[in-house]
C-alpha cells in the first residue's frame, strides 16, 4: 500500500487511456479517470477482432506485477485498480493552476439509474415505450431509452438515454429494486427563472424545463425579474436581451450588483454575438442564440445545472494530465462523394460492418446484409473514404484502415456460411507496421483476398436486386464494373467532438487539421506543461502505437508530478500486524444477505444453517438485511468484531463492487483479506420467485438447496485456504540500458529523472547512434539540437553512468535482480545489479548488391545521400535528373516488412532537391507509398511540387543499367503501357533498416527476436514494448523499424513499463500465486516446461524447484501437469476444489 | 548398426550369455552390469547389481519372470551421476519404461548401457514359483526351448501373463546392444548388435566378429508381433465392453481395496509419494457422512474409482504395457487390460509412443496450439 501524494488525471477511457492509467496507477500514483460515455474500452468495446491474430486480447494489459491490486478478469467487461478512480458519463469542466499543481472540475451526466442498486435483471426494458437506433451497434438495430450501453460490463447496470426518454415512469415504477429514479428530487431545489417579454417562449420554455424536473418561474420584464428574485432565491436566470424597459443587459447588471453568486444566461434572438459577449464580460455566464428547441437548449441547460453543483464541490488537484480522447470517424454522408451511403442499406461503413462481424451485432455475427438478410457472399471494401482526400480537407492518411480492412476482410471469410469473395479496393495499401506487410501477403496468397488497385467513383444500386455496382479505373486506366453484395467504407479519422473547445480550455495547439498537436520529436507532449496526448486524439492509431503512445504520455505525465514533488512515499498509517490464524483450526462466519425481506421469503432458514453447521468449520451463520448499504455492512463488521472468525463468507449480489471493503474489514479484524470471501447467491432470487408472492414448498427446498451449493463451495475454499502471507520479491531500484542512442539516451533520462540509477552501455565511443548522421526530418526539425541536448543532459546526470565502448558479455537472473557483466576495450570488465534491463542496441541502413549498387558512384543509398547533401560533397544545382528507387530488398522475403522510414526520407530528399533546384527531374519509383498520418501533406506537397511518381509491380522492377560513367533507369509505366527509360545522374535506393541487436546478447538477457532479428514483444498489441520474460525491454530500432519521434515514443514507454516495476522496494506478488512442496515433489521439472513465464528454475544446489512470485501469474498450468499436487496453487489446493466439487454437487443430495 | 554372431556351445544359451555378460563386465570403462539372477538364498529371480565377474554364476535373463520392473532400478541408479558406466541387461518393457523415466527426470541415460534381450515372455510371478518347485535347474532352459521352437506354452494349467501376450514390442529395439533370439538358429548361435553409437563403442571392444542378420527374422517376428497384436486387440474389445460405462467400470473395479500396490509395482509411476496417500484423501469423518448422506449408500472404502482414473489421466500416456500392475493386485483385477485399453487410446491421441526415444517429449510438456481440434472443438 503506497500513499498516493502525486496524481494525474486520465481523459478518456479507451484503450490508450486505461492504458495510461494502469502505467501511472502501478507506478504508485492516483489516477482519476474520466470518460464521456458511460462505459469504458472506447471504440474497442465495439470491435470484436484485432489482428494480426483476429482475437481480443484487451486483457493482457492488465497489470502482471502486483497484479492484485486490480481487478484480473476480462479488459472490456470492466476495470477495477486500486490506485484509479473511474468516472463514466463524465467531462472535463475547467482546468486551472500550473504544471504539477492542476485544480481540475469534472462534469457528470446525472444518473437516473443508482448502479449500486441495479441488478440488471432488463425489467424496465420491457416496458420502455421508445425505441431508438442503437449506437452500440452503429445504429444497425434499435435499442430503448432505458438501456445497457455494452452489452458485456460488470457492473453492467441500465442507464437512460434523457434525450430519448419521455419520463413515463413506467421503468420506474417496474424497477424491483428502485433503482431507477426518473424524476430526481435533488432537481427541484434548483429554481430557474425565466425572463422574456413574449409568453409563449416563457412559457414553453418553463414547459421544457419543468419536465427535467426543476422549479421554474417567469417574468416578463426585468422590473418583475428583480422583484422576484428579492423574494426567493433562484440558482439561474435565463434573460432575453431585448426587452422593452429595462433590457437583458441592465437586468444583468442589476441582479448581480444584488445577487453576485446568480448565475444568468442571455438569450437573444438576434445573432448579436457582440451584445452577448459584452454582457458575458459584465458576469453571464453564456448565451443562446434563438430561436431554440428543446433538444438543443435542455442539455445546455442541464450542463449548466451540472456546472454549477460540481462548483459546489472542491476542485481536485492533480499533477498532470493526459488526454486520451481518441477520435471520431468520418461520415461519408457528409462527403463529396457518398458512395450511396446513407441511401443504399448495403453501403456500411467499415464499423458498422465491425458490428456485423460481431456476436453481439444486430445480426448476432451471421454475415447477411441489411436490406434483404441474403448471405452476404461478395464484399468490396473501398479505402481512403474520408482519407487522402483533399477536396474534403483531408490531406492526411488514417493509418489503420488499410489494416482493419484486411481483418475485416480475412474475418467475414472465416464467418461466412459459404465461400466469400473480398476485394479491396485501394491506393496504397499502408503495410507499413511490423508484421503487415506478411499479413497481407496471407491474406492475398493463402486466403484469396483480392487487392485492387485504384480508386472507385461510383456504387449504383440495382434496384430489384440491391446490389451494388461499382465502377472503377484499373492499374492500366481502363473502367471496370463489378457487382457486389455490399460496399463497406474504410472510413477515416476526424477529431473528436468537442476537441476544439477542450483545447481552447486547457490552451493547447491543434494541428491544421484540428487534432491534437504534439512538440517535435515527441509523440506525447503538448505546448503546455504538464498536458499529454495518448492515442488517436493526435490522430488516428492502431492498438500497438496507442498502447506505446499512451505508455509514453504516462511517462512525461509522471515525470512531471515526480517534478512537482509528487513523489510515492510509505504508507503513513502504520498497518495492523495480520493476526497469525495458521495454527487455528478454522472458524468460519457465514453472512448471508438477506436483500431485505425477500430472501426469507423463499428460504427454509433454519435448514440451511442446519446443514451448513453440520461442518465444524462453520461457527456461526447469520443474516443482514441488506449489506449493501452502510448501515448493513456496519452490522456486519460488528458481527465479525463481536465473533472473532478466523474467516468470514459473504453471500450477497454483485461481489465484485466488494474488493475495497474486504480490505478494510481485513485490516480492521486483523485478517489476511484472503480469509475473506465474497460469493454471488442474489441471482439465485432473482431467477427463481422474484415475483411469487408465496412459493411452493418445493420451490423453496430448490432455493435451499441451490443456496447451500453456494455457500458451501465457498466455505470449502476458504476453510482450507492458507493462511500465509503474499510473497514478495526484492527489487534492485536500478536499470541497465544497453544502447546509447536516440531510444536508449531517452530512457535513461526517464528513468533518472525520477531518482533510479542507470547504467547505460555504448560499444561506440560516442553517443548518439544514428542521430549522428542524420540531419533533419521531414518536417524540417533538426536532429542536431535534439542530440546534442540529450547527450548533454545524460553526460551531466548524477544518476546516470554512461559506459561508452563498452560491451555486454554475460548476464543472468530475473526481474528484480539482474547481474550483467560490462566488458570495456581497455578497462576491463564489470559486474554490476540491475532490476530491469532496457535493449536499445539499434539499427543500421540494409546493405545492397541491388540495381547495380557498387558498381557506380552515382548510385548511393539514402543513407548515403543525407550524408553527401550534409557534407556538400553533393550539389542539387549540379543535377538534372534523379531516380529514387523504394523497397529494394525490402517488403519481400527474407526482408519481408516495411521500414517505414524510406517513403518520408525519398520525399524529404526530393522536396529538398526541388528547393535548391526546380529544374531537377525527380522520379520515384515504388510500390506503396507509406506516409502514413501527417506525412500525407508531404507526398501532396512533392506532387505538386512536380516530383513523378512511378509505381512497380514485384514482377516488374525497374532495371539499373550503367554504362560507361552513365546510368540508365528503366521502369513499366502502367498508364501508357509501356516501359521508360530514364538517365539518371543520381539513383537513390531506399534499403531499410535492419536490427544489429546481436543474437548473443538477446539470448544472454533471455529475449527471442522475430524472423527478422527484430526484438520479439511479448504480444505485439498488448503488450508492444515488454518481452515475454518479465524485466526486460525493449525500444527503438530494437525494436521494430520507426522513425526518430516513434523510436523516442517507444523508449517512453519502455521506461515506464520499467519504472512501474522499479518503483517498488519489495514486489508484491500475486494472492494466487504457484508454490512447491518440496517434500512431494520428485523433481520431474514438467512444471519448469509447462510455465509459460518462464518463472520456475530447478536449484541445483538445493536440489529443489523456485518459483519466482513476481513472474508467476497464478495460470495454474504447473499444477495441472504436477501428478501429485507438489506443484500447487494458492487458493486452489486439491482439498478446496474437492470441497467445491463436492458442493456443487448438493443439488443432486437426496432430501 | 553393427551385427554379430556369437557362438552357442552345447546349446547352452544361459552359459552363453553369462559369458557374454563377463566379457562386458570385463570392459575398462564398465563398472558393473545390473542383471536378473537366481538368487541363492531362494529361489526367485531378481535384478542384481555385479562388479565383480565371478559372481555371474545365477545369471538368468531368460527365465520367464520378473518380479518387478527393472526399468525403475535403473533410474535409481542413474539419478546422479556416478563416474562410471553400468550395463544393465534389461527386458524391452524394461528398456521403455526407463526411457519414460529418463524423461520425467528420473534418471540419466549417459552413464547406462542398455543391453535387450528379445523377450520370451514371463508367467505371473506367483505361478512362476509353483512351477519351478517342481524343476528347479532345467525350467528355463526347458522353457527357452519351447518359445522359440513355437510349442505352446500354457502348462500345468499356467499360462504366460496376459501382458506379454498381447506385447506387440518384443523386440529390445531402444536397446544400445540387442541379443537377438528369435529367427535366430539358438542351438548355435546368438545375434548380438550394436544400434546405438554407445552400443558400438561397446561393440568394439569385445571383439566380436562381424556377420550378418539371420534373413529369416524378420518374417518370424513379423508374424510374432502378429500374433500378439490379434490378441492385444481381442483383449481391448472385451475389457471395453465390460469398463465402457461408469457403472461397469464400477463393477470393474468393485473390489479394489486402495492398496495401491498396482502403482507401486508400476514402472512409470514416479511420485514421490502418491497424492492418494497425502492428506489431501485424508477426508474429515464427516466428509464420508455427507457423501452418504448424499446417495443413501456408498461403497467404502471410497476414491477407488477415481484413484484409478487419476492414475491413468497421469500415467496411461507413459504406460508401457509391462503388467506388473495386475501382477501385484491382491485382488486379481484386471488393471494391465484396462491400462493398455485406455492408453491405446491416449498414446494415439497423442501420437506418442512411450518409450520408443529419450527425443520424444511426453505429451503434457508440449503444447501444439492446433492439437486436438475435434476433442477441444476449435481449430
Amino acid at each position: 500500500m503506497k500513499k498516493k501524494i502525486g496524481k494525474a488525471l486520465v481523459v478518456g477511457a479507451g484503450i490508450s487511456g486505461i492504458r495510461a492509467a494502469l502505467d501511472l496507477a502501478e507506478f504508485g500514483y492516483g489516477v482519476t479517470l474520466i470518460d464521456r460515455s458511460p462505459h469504458i474500452g472506447g471504440i474497442l468495446s465495439q470491435l470484436d477482432y484485432q489482428f494480426p491474430t483476429d482475437h481480443c486480447g484487451m486483457c493482457k494489459m492488465l497489470p502482471l506485477v502486483d497484479r492484485d491490486s486490480s481487478s484480473q478478469y476480462c479488459l472490456r467487461k470492466g476495470l477495477f485498480h486500486e490506485n484509479i478512480d473511474i468516472h463514466l458519463s463524465t467531462e472535463l469542466a475547467s482546468v486551472q493552476g500550473e504544471p504539477g499543481h492542476f485544480q481540475i472540475m469534472l462534469r457528470q451526466k446525472p444518473n437516473l439509474v443508482d448502479p449500486a442498486r441495479c441488478i440488471g435483471c432488463g425489467e424496465c426494458v420491457k416496458v420502455c415505450p421508445v425505441e431508438i437506433p442503437d449506437s452500440f451497434n452503429a445504429g444497425l438495430s434499435v435499442r430503448k431509452a432505458i438501456y445497457l450501453p455494452v452489452p458485456h460490463a460488470i457492473p453492467n447496470s441500465y442507464i437512460i438515454d434523457t434525450m430519448a426518454c419521455t419520463k413515463c415512469g413506467d421503468c420506474e415504477a417496474i424497477c424491483p429494486t428502485g433503482a431507477v429514479k426518473i424524476l430526481e428530487e435533488v432537481q427541484k431545489d434548483f429554481r430557474i427563472l425565466v425572463v422574456d417579454d413574449e409568453l409563449i417562449l416563457r412559457d414553453s420554455l418553463k414547459e421544457w424545463l419543468q419536465d427535467e424536473g426543476f422549479t421554474v418561474d417567469t417574468a416578463a420584464s426585468g422590473p418583475e425579474a428583480l422583484d422576484l428574485l428579492s423574494k426567493q432565491a433562484y440558482q439561474l436566470m435565463l434573460t432575453d436581451i431585448k426587452m422593452p424597459g429595462m433590457d437583458g443587459v441592465e437586468l444583468l447588471q442589476k441582479a448581480k450588483e444584488d445577487f453576485p453568486d446568480l448565475c444568468v444566461v442571455m438569450m437573444t434572438a438576434y445573432a448579436t454575438v457582440e451584445t452577448a459577449v459584452e454582457a458575458m464580460k459584465i458576469g453571464a455566464l453564456d448565451y443562446f442564440l434563438k430561436p431554440f428547441d428543446p433538444d438543443t437548449l435542455v442539455p445546455i441547460v442541464l450542463r449548466i445545472y451540472q456546472d454549477i453543483e460540481a462548483a459546489k464541490e472542491a476542485p481536485m488537484e492533480v499533477g498532470a494530465i493526459v488526454f486520451c480522447g481518441g477520435t471520431a470517424y468520418f461520415n461519408p454522408a457528409d462527403g463529396k462523394n457518398t458512395f450511396g451511403y446513407g441511401v443504399y442499406p448495403n453501403v456500411v461503413t467499415s464499423l458498422e460492418f465491425e458490428r456485423i462481424l460481431s456476436g453481439t451485432g444486430p445480426s448476432q455475427g451471421r454475415l447477411i446484409r441489411p436490406s434483404d438478410s441474403k448471405p452476404i457472399q461478395k464484399v468490396a471494401w473501398l479505402q481512403c473514404v474520408g482519407s487522402r482526400d483533399i477536396q474534403i480537407d483531408a490531406d492526411f492518411c488514417s493509418s489503420i484502415c488499410c489494416m482493419y480492412a484486411i481483418k475485416e476482410a480475412l474475418v467475414a471469410k472465416e464467418k461466412a456460411e459459404a465461400e466469400l469473395e473480398a476485394v479491396i479496393f485501394y491506393m496504397d495499401m499502408r503495410t507499413f507496421g511490423k508484421s503487415f506487410q506478411r499479413y497481407r501477403d496471407r491474406a492475398e496468397n493463402e486466403h484469396g483476398i483480392r487487392f485492387q488497385r485504384g480508386r472507385v467513383h461510383t456504387v449504383l444500386q440495382d434496384e430489384t436486386s440491391g446490389d451494388l455496382i461499382i465502377s472503377h479505373i484499373d492499374y492500366s486506366g481502363a473502367c471496370r464494373e463489378e457487382v457486389f453484395d455490399m460496399v463497406v467504407l474504410s472510413v477515416g479519422q476526424k477529431p473528436a467532438s468537442g476537441t476544439t473547445a477542450l483545447s481552447e480550455m486547457v490552451g493547447i495547439s491543434l494541428n491544421q487539421w484540428g487534432f491534437g498537436q504534439t512538440q517535435p520529436f515527441s509523440l506525447t507532449q503538448t505546448d503546455q506543461e504538464g498536458i499529454l496526448l495518448g492515442g488517436s486524439f493526435s490522430g488516428l492509431k492502431d492498438i500497438n502505437e496507442s498502447v506505446i503512445q499512451a505508455s509514453a504520455a504516462a511517462l512525461s505525465a509522471s515525470r512531471v508530478i515526480h517534478t512537482a514533488g509528487g513523489s510515492l512515499a510509505p504508507e503513513l498509517i502504520p498497518d495492523e500486524p495480520l493476526l497469525d490464524v495458521s495454527k487455528e483450526p478454522p472458524r468460519v462466519m457465514v453472512a448471508v444477505c438477506t436483500c431485505g425481506d425477500l430472501l426469507p421469503k423463499l428460504l427454509d432458514t433454519k435448514q440451511l444453517v442446519r446443514r451448513l453447521e453440520i461442518d465444524p468449520a462453520v461457527n456461526q451463520v447469520v443474516f443482514i438485511e441488506q449489506t449493501c448499504t452502510a448501515e448493513g455492512w456496519e452490522n456486519l463488521v460488528d458481527l465479525v468484531e463481536k465473533h472473532k472468525p478466523n474467516r468470514v463468507l459473504i453471500g450477497v449480489c454483485l461481489p465484485y463492487i466488494y474488493e475495497r471493503k474486504i480490505s478494510e474489514l481485513g485490516r480492521q479484524a486483523g485478517l489476511n483479506p484472503a480469509l475473506i470471501d465474497v460469493v454471488d447467491i442474489m441471482h439465485i432470487a432473482q431467477s427463481s420467485t422474484l415475483k411469487a408472492e408465496t412459493p411452493s414448498t418445493d420451490e423453496i427446498s430448490a432455493v435451499n438447496k441451490e443456496l447451500l451449493a453456494i455457500l458451501g463451495m465457498g466455505v470449502g475454499r476458504l476453510k482450507w485456504a492458507d493462511p500465509a502471507p503474499v510473497p514478495s520479491v526484492r527489487i534492485i531500484q536500478k536499470a541497465l540500458i544497453v544502447g546509447g542512442g536516440i531510444a536508449g539516451m531517452t530512457s535513461a533520462l526517464a528513468i533518472a529523472d525520477h531518482g533510479f540509477q542507470v547504467d547505460l552501455v555504448e560499444q561506440e565511443e560516442m553517443l548518439g547512434g544514428n542521430l549522428n548522421w542524420l540531419q533533419r526530418t521531414l518536417e524540417g526539425n533538426s536532429t542536431k539540437t535534439i542530440l546534442e541536448e540529450t547527450i548533454l543532459k545524460v553526460e551531466k546526470h548524477s544518476l546516470i553512468r554512461v559506459h561508452s565502448g563498452s560491451r555486454v558479455l554475460a548476464s543472468y537472473g530475473q526481474v528484480g535482480r539482474f547481474y550483467t557483466t560490462i566488458e570495456h576495450k581497455e578497462k576491463g570488465a564489470l559486474t554490476v545489479e540491475h532490476g530491469v534491463t532496457i535493449l536499445a542496441t539499434g539499427g543500421a541502413e540494409a546493405t545492397t548488391t541491388s540495381y547495380g549498387y557498387g558498381t557506380d558512384k552515382a548510385i548511393v543509398t539514402q543513407k548515403e545521400l543525407e550524408q553527401k547533401l550534409s557534407d556538400k560533397t553533393l550539389e542539387p544545382a549540379q543535377l538534372g535528373s534523379v531516380v529514387m528507387i523504394q523497397c529494394v530488398d525490402s517488403r519481400e522475403e527474407p526482408r519481408n516488412y516495411c521500414s517505414r522510414i524510406c517513403c518520408a526520407t525519398a520525399l524529404k530528399h526530393a522536396l529538398h532537391f526541388k528547393e535548391e533546384n526546380p529544374d531537377i527531374a525527380i522520379y520515384i519509383l515504388y510500390r506503396d507509398i507509406m506516409t502514413y498520418g501527417f506525412a500525407e501533406t508531404y507526398y501532396t506537397q512533392a506532387r505538386k511540387a512536380g516530383v513523378i511518381f512511378i509505381p512497380y509491380h514485384m514482377a516488374e522492377k525497374p532495371e539499373v543499367t550503367t554504362l560507361d560513367g552513365s546510368v540508365q533507369v528503366t521502369a513499366a509505366e502502367s498508364i501508357i503501357g509501356q516501359k521508360v527509360q530514364i538517365d539518371a545522374d543520381l539513383v537513390v535506393l531506399a534499403t531499410g533498416i535492419v536490427s544489429t541487436l546481436p543474437k548473443d546478447l538477446a539470448e544472454a538477457f533471455g529475449v527471442t527476436l522475430d524472423q527478422d532479428g527484430f526484438f520479439e514483444e511479448a504480444e505485439y498489441k498488448w503488450r508492444p514494448v515488454d518481452s515475454l520474460k518479465e524485466g526486460i525491454f525493449a525500444c527503438g530500432l530494437t525494436h521494430s523499424p520507426r522513425n526518430i519521434t516513434e523510436s523516442i515514443a517507444t523508449a517512453e514507454a519502455a521506461s515506464q513499463r520499467a519504472l512501474r516495476i522499479l518503483s517498488h522496494e519489495q514486489m508484491p506478488a500475486g494472492k494466487v500465486v504457484a508454490e512447491v512442496h518440496h517434500s512431494l515433489c520428485s523433481l520431474c521439472e514438467l512444471c519448469i516446461g509447462a510455465c509459460p513465464y518462464g518463472a520456475r528454475t530447478l536449484d541445483l544446489d538445493l536440489e529443489k524447484i523456485l518459483v519466482n512470485a513476481a513472474m508467476c501469474q497464478g495460470c495454474g498450468s504447473c499444477a495441472a501437469v504436477c501428478p501429485n499436487s507438489a506443484s500447487i496453487l494458492v487458493g486452489f489446493s486439491d482439498r478446496q476444489m474437492f470441497d467445491v466439487i463436492d458442493f456443487a454437487l448438493e443439488g443432486t443430495a437426496l432430501d | 548398426m553393427k551385427t554379430a554372431k556369437i557362438n552357442v556351445k552345447d546349446g547352452d544359451l544361459l552359459a552363453t550369455l553369462r559369458e557374454f555378460f563377463r566379457s562386458i563386465l570385463q570392459l575398462d570403462d564398465i563398472s558393473a552390469i545390473l542383471v536378473p539372477q537366481h538368487l541363492p538364498m531362494k529361489n526367485v529371480v531378481m535384478p542384481t547389481l555385479v562388479t565383480d565377474p565371478e559372481q555371474l554364476n545365477g545369471a538368468n535373463p531368460l527365465a520367464p519372470v520378473f518380479p518387478m520392473n527393472a526399468g525403475k532400478i535403473v533410474s535409481r541408479l542413474t539419478r546422479k551421476p556416478t563416474g562410471g558406466k553400468v550395463a544393465v541387461v534389461l527386458r524391452p518393457c524394461e528398456i521403455r519404461a526407463f526411457i519414460e523415466l529418463v524423461k520425467l527426470k528420473q534418471g540419466r541415460i549417459e552413464e547406462v548401457v542398455l543391453v535387450g534381450i528379445d523377450c520370451l515372455g514371463a508367467y505371473k510371478n506367483v505361478d512362476y514359483a509353483q512351477m519351478i518347485e517342481k524343476e528347479e535347474t532345467e525350467f528355463t532352459s526347458r522353457f527357452y526351448r519351447n518359445v522359440l521352437s513355437g510349442k505352446e506354452m500354457a502348462e500345468q494349467g499356467f499360462d504366460l501373463n496376459p501382458a506379454c501376450k498381447a506385447c506387440e514390442h518384443p523386440i529390445p529395439s531402444g536397446a544400445d546392444i540387442l541379443i537377438g533370439l528369435f529367427g535366430v538358429d539358438t542351438n548355435k548361435n546368438l545375434l548380438v548388435q550394436a544400434r546405438t553409437p554407445k552400443g558400438e563403442d561397446l561393440y568394439r571392444n569385445l571383439d566380436l566378429s562381424n556377420a550378418e542378420e539371420p534373413p529369416e527374422r524378420a518374417a518370424v517376428v513379423e508374424a510374432l508381433i502378429a500374433e500378439r497384436t490379434a490378441y492385444r486387440d481381442k483383449m481391448f474389445a472385451e475389457t471395453t465392453e465390460v469398463t465402457n460405462s461408469v457403472e461397469k467400470l464400477n463393477i470393474y473395479l468393485a473390489n479394489c481395496i486402495n492398496c495401491y500396490n498396482c502403482r507401486v509395482a508400476c514402472p512409470v509411476c514416479y511420485c514421490k509419494e502418491c497424492v492418494f496417500v497425502t492428506d489431501v484423501f485424508n477426508h474429515e469423518p464427516i466428509q464420508y457422512l455427507r457423501w452418504a448422506n448424499r446417495k443413501g449408500v456408498i461403497k467404502m472404502p471410497t476414491d477407488t474409482v477415481f484413484y484409478h482414473i487419476t492414475r491413468l489421466a497421469h500415467m496411461s500416456t507413459a504406460c508401457v504395457g509391462c503388467g506388473q500392475c495386475s501382477n501385484a493386485c491382491p485382488n486379481n483385477i484386471p488393471v494391465m487390460e484396462l491400462f493398455r485399453t485406455v492408453s491405446f487410446r491416449t498414446q494415439k491421441a497423442f501420437e506418442y509412443e512411450p518409450g520408443r526415444s529419450v527425443e520424444d517429449d511426453p505429451p503434457l510438456s508440449v503444447f501444439r496450439e492446433d492439437e486436438l481440434s475435434d476433442v477441444v472443438g476449435i481449430g
